[in-house]
């Protein structure tokens, strides 16, 4: 099958060179389409030195329909889901939005991104959203807080 | 009064944001006529039901791609493989695949890694290799490529190689589009070309066969079918003519896009012409028999006789032979001919049958006038040959004849399944 030799092609690049502040693993060695991401929290937002546990499911059409990334790490942001799941699923992630030349390095880079700066016209937590743009200060408060609570 | 929360309003709003409704049908269908698709018009605006009659006649077939955002792309990819297949060159399909895998320079040149990319041009290869063994195993039809087409990953991977090989064109060659674009051509490359699922427009569809079809030589002619003024549908061609002929025929309906196959390709691929040659192969014994309808009227009084196709194919006749008066007929030798009990002995005195032609020897109609048909000389056989169905294409094979236009086995016969009246009432329903 194309896709998996596809998948084993992007994990050796991503193994090889990986992305700053990105590791990757496959949780499983005898399945390429479920993977564990190790992320670092990027420098200047309030998940900085978290590091961050992260679920990315390749489905069976790869690179045809997109991966989906899911935090196990809990985490204070706008675009995560505030549940068991922890879903992201905005921008290039979208089924409609999303493109079979993207590579995972760039979802990933993309997750990343996210993390340095959330986008809450597009969030899933109303809430956190709303505290982002109108409470900075308290929005990095909880989220350092929660960083260090289950990040570290 | 306020039953559902924030959350589950959210939650609805995403359901709702995420439904996708379920779109029936194959990616891409067998041929079928193109009167099904007038029929879909019939109860609607009376210049979209003229022009999509007319447009069943000039092209007699179709093909109909899903509509699941591909469609555009599907149409093209497919009309390509199924023209280079027509063309039975295996040398062409060579040139294709070199020409194919040269392209893939373009998406070097635009920043996309072999690793990315390579899958989907395995796959265009893939389906390149099995045209050219389909024609040199001598394939019957196109059926391999609708397979390959309906197949998930074989069809979304040859689209995504054609959206990145269109993608990359434009990108390489902005000043010819740009003008063209509401936004810039990067911008539009990568919401309006990547993304899975999404339409192909006008500007996508031109880049599309200056970027990947025009160098395989093929022509892309599109007809519109829309309610501006007119009894037939706007034919717009987006290549030059091409000395080979072979072109790649689009149907689009606004945001919809089917292939079209006009008449003379119809003739020529339609299996109906291969069922003609078959049958008119079986007579070819009667020829070396030298039996003379003209002989047989008893034969030809028989009610329906032409009707059976097995008559032709050498199954158990009743009881032809005992009234042949001809040793010499083919109806002796048929294997059959033992097992069948005669009701009558064989040797029975039979009265005498004129040998000169009763004057009606006709099954059912009379037949037309012979025209062009040089006339055969009065010991041949006397079949008798419809110039309405001399088509010059099908000078080649053996003519069709009358009892065969008479029988169901024709198309145009109404007791045919497939037969479909040309006329159509406006308030007429199936």
């Amino acid at each position: 099958m194309g896709s998996v030799k596809r998948i084993s092609k992007e994990l050796t690049e991503l193994t090889e060179s990986p992305p700053a502040g990105i590791r990757v693993e496959l949780a499983d060695e005898s399945n390429v389409y479920e993977w564990k991401v190790h992320m670092e929290g990027p420098e200047g937002s309030p998940f900085h030195n978290g590091k961050f546990l992260i679920k990315l499911s390749l489905p069976t059409e790869y690179p045809f329909k997109p991966p989906t990334v899911s935090f196990a790490t809990k985490i204070y942001h706008p675009n995560v889901t505030n549940d068991e799941k922890g879903s992201m699923c905005l921008g290039m992630l979208r089924a409609d939005e999303w493109k079979p030349s993207s590579k995972i390095a760039a979802v990933l880079q993309f997750a990343r991104q996210l993390l340095a700066e959330p986008m809450p016209d597009d969030a899933v937590e109303g809430r956190i959203a709303e505290q982002y743009k109108n409470d900075r200060v308290r929005y990095e408060e909880v989220a350092r807080e929660w960083t260090r609570k289950y990040a570290c | 009064m306020n039953a559902l929360s924030a959350d589950e309003m959210e939650r609805f709003q995403k359901l709702s944001n995420n439904y996708q409704p379920e779109i029936q049908g194959p990616l891409v269908s067998t041929k079928q006529s193109s009167h099904s698709i007038a029929l879909d018009y019939s109860n609607a605006d009376p210049t979209l039901a003229t022009k999509t009659n007319a447009l069943a006649i000039t092209h007699p077939e179709c093909r109909i791609m899903k509509g699941d955002g591909n469609c555009g792309w599907r149409a093209v990819a497919f009309g390509y493989f199924e023209t280079l297949f027509a063309l039975r060159d295996t040398l062409r399909i060579e040139t294709e695949i070199r020409r194919m895998k040269s392209l893939t320079t373009l998406l070097e040149r635009v920043g996309l890694s072999d690793s990315i990319y390579e899958i989907f041009v395995d796959a265009t290869e893939e389906v390149l290799n099995r045209t050219h063994a389909a024609i040199q195993n001598g394939a019957q039809d196109e059926s391999f490529l609708v397979e390959a087409f309906n197949e998930g990953y074989c069809s979304d991977a040859i689209i995504t190689h054609f959206r990145i090989l269109t993608s990359a064109w434009m990108k390489l060659n902005p000043n010819r589009y740009q003008a063209f674009l509401p936004m810039p051509l990067d911008q539009y490359c990568s919401t309006r070309i990547d993304p899975v699922k999404t339409e192909i427009d006008e500007v996508g569809l031109q880049a599309l066969i200056d970027g990947v079809i025009e160098g395989s030589g093929f022509g892309v002619e599109i007809l519109y079918l829309d309610r501006s003024e007119g009894d037939v549908v706007t034919p717009h061609q987006l290549s030059s003519d091409r000395p080979s002929g072979a072109t790649i025929r689009l149907l689009y309906r606004p945001g919809h896009y089917d292939i079209l196959y006009p008449v003379e390709h119809n003739l020529n691929m339609a299996p109906i012409v291969n069922l003609q040659y078959g049958m008119t192969s079986d007579y070819s014994p009667w020829d070396q028999a030298s039996l003379g309808f003209d002989v047989n009227s008893s034969l030809m009084a028989i009610p329906n006789l032409m009707q059976d196709t097995s008559f032709g194919m050498g199954a158990p006749m009743s009881p032809m032979p005992s009234v042949s008066p001809t040793p010499a007929s083919p109806f002796r030798m048929s294997p059959q001919q033992d097992m069948y009990q005669s009701p009558m002995p064989t040797h029975a005195p039979i009265p005498p049958i004129p040998v000169s032609p009763p004057p009606q020897i006709a099954p059912s109609s009379a037949p037309p006038p012979m025209t062009s048909l040089p006339s055969r000389s009065s010991d041949g056989p006397q079949i008798r040959l419809n110039p309405l169905v001399m088509k010059p294409n099908l000078s080649r094979s053996l003519p069709v004849t009358t009892p065969f236009k008479n029988s169901p086995y024709n198309q145009a016969h109404f007791q045919n399944s497939d037969f479909e009246p040309i006329h159509w009432e406006p308030h007429e329903r199936r």
